[in-house]
C-alpha cells in the first residue's frame, strides 16, 4: 500500500511539532517548573532524581541544540522521563496503567455512536425534508454544540445519584479481583456504561451531520438514479449504493475528531472517577506532574496521527477510484 | 445578500436560537439590576435548596446562585464570542492567502493547517495552561485560539480556491488590481455565509473548550464564571450531597447559549449550502413512487 508522501510529510511535522512544543514549552514559561517539581518530590528528592529533572527541563550548562538532541534520542529510546508524582516510576508505567482503560472506553463509544449516528445520517438524508429529518438533523447539531461536561454531570446526577441504577465511579467493583471471568466482565461493561453514554452524544451528532451531507450529494449520483431506475428495492439503493459510499467522509471526519473525543474522555474519566489517560492526566495537572502531562501530549498525538493513517489505509482500499488510480 | 436575510428571518429555528442568545447576552449587560451587590459574598447558609429570596438556591460557601450565574454570564459570553472571533480572523486570513497566492505560500501554510489539525486539541491545550499556572481569560482565549484555526482554514482555502477560478476574479487581476483589492473586494463578499458558519462554529468551540479548561481547575478560582461555578461545584461534591442546583443552574446556562448557537449554525449551513436545504424535491419524487406503486398494486 502506497500512501501519497504529502500525507506522510503532514504527520511527520504534526509529530515534530508536539516534540518541540513538549521541549519549549517548559523553557519558555515564565516561573521555574523544576523548582516546584522538587519541592512536589519532598523527601524522596534524591540528588540523582534533581540532575535527571534539571537535565530534562533545561535547568543545566548546555547549549540548546545539544539539550534538544539528547530530548529526541531519550524519546526514540522510549524514555518520557520519570514522574514527579509516582516517582520513581516512570511516566511510560504510569500511562501504561491507564491508557488501556481510555482505549477501552473511547473504542466502545465510536462503535456504538458510528452504528446509530451513520443509520440517522442516512435516513435523514433519504427522507429529507420529512418529518424524521427535521427532528433529527437540528437536534444532532445541538448534541455538538453542547459540552460533554454537562452531559456527564447530567448522566451521573440522573442514573448514579438519583435513581441509582449504575455503580459510580472506577472502571470495576474494587472488591473484585481483575480476571477472566463473567463476574469481573459483567462489573466492567456495568461501569462502563455511564462513560460511554456521555461519550456518544457529541459523536453522534457529528457522525449524523457528516452521513447525512455526504449521502445527500452522493443521491445525486448517477448510479444512484440508475440503481432507482432498475427497479431495485429502497432499502437495497439506500444502503448497498448510496450509503455505501457515503460513509467515506464519515471516516475521513472521524479520524479529526479523535482528538476532541480524547478531550471529551478526559472530563468523562474525571466526572466518574474512571482510571483512564483523563484522570491520570488531571491528577497529573493538579500535582504539577509535568513530565507526565508531557508524556500525554505525545501518547494522543501518536494515537491521533496512528488513526489518520490507518484511515487513509482504509480509503485507499475502500475507494476503487483512489485503489485504481494508483495502480 | 437579502435573499439570505429574509431566508435567515424564515426560519424559525434560527429566531429561536437568535432570541435565546439574545435574551441571554442581555441578562449579563443588565447583571447590575437584576443582580445587585458582589456575586462572592456569603448571603446565606450551605446549599440552601432554591427559596424566594434565593431563586437558584446556594452554593457551599453560601453564595447566591442566581447572583453568580447572573454575572458569570459575562466573563463566559464575552470570552466565548471573543475566542470565536479570533478563531475565525485567524483561520480566514490562513485560508484565504493560501488559497489565493497558491504555489508555495499554499504548500507551506497547508502543510501547516494540517498538522496542527491533526495534533489533539485538549491535550494540547492541557499542557500549555498547566506550565502557565493559573490563566486569566486572556491567555485562555489565546490558547484556545492558537490551537484552533485550521478548520476555519480548511474551508476557507477550498473556497478561495474555487472563486480564484472564477472570470470576475481573473478580470479583476487581468485589470491590474493589487492583491488585496482582489482578495478584500473580489473574493471575501463571496466568503461571507461560509465565515458565518465559521464564526458561529468557533464560538461553539471556544465555549466548549473553555468551560472544559475551566471545570479542570485551570481558570482563575476568584473570578465569577459559568466554568469556575462549575469547577467550586465539583470540588465541594454538590452532586454526591444533592445539591443539583448547583450543578444545574451553570449547566443550563452553558448548554443554553450551545443550543441557541446550534439553532442558528444550522440555518446559517442551509443558507451557504443549498444542496443540504430540506427541500421538497426528494420527498416530492418519493410521495410519487409511492402512490405509483399503489396504483400498480390496486390495478393488480
Amino acid at each position: 500500500m502506497r500512501l501519497s508522501r504529502r500525507r506522510l510529510t503532514v504527520y511527520c511535522v504534526a509529530f515534530l511539532f508536539a516534540i518541540v512544543m513538549n521541549f519549549a514549552v517548559p523553557r519558555l514559561m515564565p516561573g521555574s517548573p523544576v523548582d516546584s517539581m522538587i519541592a512536589q518530590l519532598g523527601p524522596r528528592a534524591t540528588p540523582a532524581a534533581i540532575e535527571a529533572i534539571k537535565a530534562r527541563f533545561g535547568a543545566i550548562e548546555q547549549p540548546i541544540w545539544q539539550q534538544f538532541v539528547d530530548y529526541v534520542v531519550g524519546l526514540a529510546h522510549f524514555d518520557l522521563g520519570v514522574s514527579v508524582k509516582y516517582y520513581p516510576q516512570t511516566v511510560l508505567e504510569v500511562l501504561g496503567r491507564s491508557a488501556g482503560w481510555t482505549a477501552f472506553l473511547v473504542v466502545t463509544a465510536i462503535t456504538f455512536s458510528l452504528c446509530i449516528g451513520v443509520l440517522l445520517g442516512a435516513v435523514a438524508a433519504w427522507r429529507r425534508g420529512g418529518r424524521f429529518d427535521s427532528f433529527v438533523s437540528p437536534f444532532s447539531v445541538v448534541l455538538i454544540a453542547v459540552p460533554p461536561v454537562i452531559i456527564a454531570l447530567a448522566t451521573l446526577f440522573t442514573f448514579g445519584v438519583t435513581l441509582r441504577l449504575l455503580p459510580v465511579g472506577y472502571a470495576y467493583d474494587p472488591s473484585l479481583d481483575p480476571g477472566l471471568n463473567f463476574t469481573f466482565f459483567g462489573s466492567v461493561f456495568l461501569h462502563a456504561i455511564m462513560p460511554v453514554l456521555t461519550l456518544s452524544p457529541y459523536l453522534i451528532g457529528e457522525f449524523q451531520t457528516t452521513m447525512r451531507s455526504s449521502m445527500i450529494s452522493v443521491l445525486g449520483e448517477d448510479y444512484v438514479t440508475m440503481g432507482r431506475a432498475k427497479g431495485l428495492s429502497e432499502a437495497a439503493v439506500m444502503f448497498g449504493y448510496a450509503a455505501r459510499n457515503a460513509m467515506l467522509p464519515v471516516l475521513t471526519n472521524l479520524a479529526l475528531m479523535l482528538g476532541a473525543v480524547f478531550g471529551g474522555s478526559i472530563v468523562t474519566e474525571i466526572v466518574f472517577n474512571y482510571p483512564g489517560l483523563g484522570l491520570t492526566l488531571y491528577t497529573a495537572s493538579v500535582a504539577r506532574d509535568y513530565p507526565v502531562i508531557q508524556g500525554q501530549l505525545l501518547l494522543m498525538t501518536i494515537a491521533t496521527l496512528g488513526a489518520n493513517l490507518l484511515v487513509d489505509i482504509i480509503y485507499g482500499v475502500v475507494d476503487p477510484r483512489i485503489r485504481e488510480g494508483r495502480a | 445578500m437579502n435573499a439570505g436575510v429574509s431566508l435567515f428571518w424564515r426560519q424559525k429555528k434560527a429566531v429561536a436560537g437568535l432570541v435565546i442568545i439574545l435574551t441571554l447576552c442581555l441578562m449579563a449587560l443588565l447583571a447590575p439590576v437584576l443582580a445587585p451587590g458582589d456575586p462572592s459574598e456569603r448571603v446565606g447558609r450551605s446549599h440552601q435548596p432554591p427559596t424566594v429570596e434565593h431563586v437558584f438556591g446556594t452554593t457551599k460557601m453560601g453564595r447566591d446562585v442566581f447572583s453568580q450565574f447572573v454575572w458569570g454570564a459575562r466573563p463566559s459570553l464575552a470570552v466565548g464570542f471573543a475566542t470565536g472571533l479570533a478563531i475565525t480572523a485567524l483561520g480566514t486570513i490562513v485560508g484565504l492567502v493560501a488559497g489565493y497566492f497558491g504555489g508555495r505560500t499554499d504548500a507551506t501554510l497547508d502543510l501547516a493547517t494540517n498538522a496542527v489539525l491533526v495534533i489533539p486539541n485538549i491535550p494540547l491545550l492541557i499542557l500549555l495552561a498547566s506550565f502557565a499556572g493559573t490563566v486569566g481569560p486572556m491567555a485562555i482565549m489565546a490558547i484556545i485560539a492558537l490551537t484552533s484555526w485550521p478548520w476555519g482554514a480548511r474551508m476557507t482555502r477550498s473556497q478561495t480556491m474555487a472563486l480564484r477560478q472564477r472570470e470576475f476574479v481573473v478580470a479583476a487581476r487581468m485589470v491590474g488590481e493589487p492583491h488585496w483589492r482582489v482578495i478584500f473586494v473580489e473574493i471575501l463578499p463571496n466568503l461571507v455565509p461560509l465565515i458565518g458558519i465559521n464564526v458561529v462554529g468557533s464560538i461553539i468551540y471556544a465555549i466548549v473548550a473553555q468551560t472544559t479548561l475551566e471545570y479542570l481547575g485551570f481558570g482563575d478560582p476568584l473570578r465569577v464564571t459559568w466554568g469556575t461555578m462549575l469547577y467550586n461545584a465539583q470540588n465541594s461534591s454538590a452532586i454526591i450531597v444533592g445539591a443539583w442546583w448547583d450543578i444545574a443552574v451553570p449547566a443550563a446556562g452553558i448548554a443554553l447559549v450551545g443550543l441557541g448557537l446550534a439553532l442558528i449554525n444550522f440555518t446559517f449551513d442551509e443558507i451557504a449550502n443549498p444542496q443540504l436545504r430540506s427541500g421538497p424535491a426528494l420527498s416530492r419524487w418519493l410521495r410519487l413512487t409511492r402512490l405509483r406503486r399503489r396504483e400498480l398494486e390496486a390495478a393488480r
